[in-house]
């Protein structure tokens, strides 16, 4: 386990005890994580592996999406699954794909969105989409419809979507696998820049060695957990080569 | 793509009346173009409310053509369906009087914003929760309504593109059949994206 540097990001420490997960398929039960166990305060996690090898189940576990089958899962000190209305303030999650975590159809009503149902008035809310916009030069975008934006426009609209409501982790599942490589730069910058803790899973291997530490997933298991160059050579190494 | 009624920002006595005024406006103008019998005086009356709409709204005869093109297929359909059943001058006032309820809607929320809309609908709603109903999962259930029509548009376009470049025809089936698979697969995608953002 690496210590976290970011004293702020002290309530999002990250504990898996005997974690495993499964679910039904049509070809039967299928072991998504096995077993897995593990503590971390690091500020920016990465978490490599091959397809299907488990790391979206392990993000998904990290604000409710997934609830383990047996184990638990504690972030910040919150249990996913008994305190998953608070967890889901602390927790914000990035998919893949920014068209299905954008539900609003301009720009600025789904930043908005975020902020809806926390005891803030109209204007407040008003307030801080605007502040958020100015802040990333979307200043001009804000009734566009979220549909006309680029790909690069429209993930970097689902990360501030997420970060407005200004919570203590984040947690980006391939954020920039559908971006070219200026936006990928662009989203990784952001991400690894914030305040907040961070878990970043990515088949991005340039990303994933700027993370103060990584993750390596095989096969549902928790291969190693370490200093991210070391972890990604025992990746090349030892699971991509694998014939 | 043009979408039907998209917001247009613009500073106009129409943008700044709220929501629900509009929304009370659409039901009172929709009722006296649908409830009488059409009349051609009446049709022209309709239109011609149409286009004062957009005028004053500040939309531009231009915004009136783009909101026409968007809805040109519906047009046929609802001509030339009944065309088999029905005389040609009932069948173009219907659809005439369609074509004027779509394009008064669209006013609507061309000039206003989907957030004033639901938060009206939600308003509007509010009396009965006491009946069980929820205003907000009904305002939300609009506005995804609204933004996942041109996902799904857009996860057509690629299939259409996708079975263009394989086979160069269309096929209705190997049409459909993934078009709904990826749609239910979106509607899984977003429902995730809602509970991520603390929506139950």
């Amino acid at each position: 386990m690496l210590s976290g540097q970011h004293d702020s990001a002290r309530d999002s420490d990250i504990a898996l005890t005997r974690v495993t997960v499964r679910h039904p398929t049509a070809a039967g039960e299928v072991t998504a994580l096995d077993d897995i166990s593990l503590e971390t305060c690091a500020h920016n996690l990465a978490v490599i592996g091959l397809n299907g090898s488990g790391k979206s189940t392990f993000a998904r576990l990290l604000n409710g999406l997934r609830t383990p089958t047996q184990g638990s899962v504690s972030v910040g000190g919150l249990d996913t699954v008994t305190d998953v209305r608070m967890l889901r303030r602390k927790v914000g999650f990035v998919f893949t794909n920014p068209d299905a975590q954008i539900v609003m159809p301009t720009v600025a009503e789904d930043l908005a969105f975020s902020l809806r149902g926390r005891g803030l008035s109209t204007g407040q809310i008003a307030e801080r989409v605007a502040a958020v916009l100015a802040e990333n030069g979307l200043a001009g975008h804000a009734d566009l419809p979220a549909h006309d934006l680029s790909g690069g426009q429209k993930q970097m609209l689902a990360i501030q979507s997420v970060l407005v409501a200004e919570p203590s982790l984040i947690v980006a599942d391939e954020p920039t696998t559908l971006l070219d490589a200026r936006n990928a730069r662009r989203i990784a910058d952001l991400l690894l820049g914030l305040p907040q803790q961070c878990v970043i899973v990515t088949h991005d291997l340039e990303l994933a060695a700027r993370c103060d530490e990584a993750l390596l997933f095989d096969n549902a298991r928790l291969i190693t957990q370490g200093n991210p160059r070391d972890v990604i050579d025992r990746y090349l190494s030892e699971i991509v080569a694998r014939p | 793509m043009t979408m039907l009624g998209q917001y247009r920002a613009r500073d106009s006595i129409l943008h700044r009346l709220p929501a629900g005024a509009k929304l009370i406006g659409l039901v009172v103008v929709i009722v006296a173009v649908v409830v009488p019998p059409p009349t051609w005086w009446g049709l022209g009356a309709g239109a011609v409310v149409v286009i004062a709409g957009y005028l004053v709204g500040r939309l531009g005869l231009a915004e009136l053509w783009r909101q026409i093109l968007a809805v040109r297929w519906l047009i046929v359909f609802i001509v030339v369906v009944p065309l088999i059943f029905l005389p040609i001058p009932t069948v173009l006032a219907t659809a005439a009087r369609v074509v004027i309820v779509l394009l008064l809607a669209a006013i609507v929320t061309l000039t206003t914003r989907t957030t004033e809309i639901l938060d009206a609908v939600e308003r509007a709603l509010r009396p009965l929760r006491r009946f069980g109903v929820n205003p907000d999962r009904i305002g939300l259930m609009l506005a995804l309504t609204i933004r996942t029509v041109p996902v799904i548009a857009g996860l057509a376009g690629e299939l259409r593109d996708a079975q263009r470049a394989r086979t160069g025809r269309l096929s209705v089936k190997a049409f459909v059949v993934p078009l709904l698979v990826q749609s239910l697969r979106h509607a899984d995608d977003t429902a995730d994206a809602l509970a991520a953002r603390g929506v139950e």
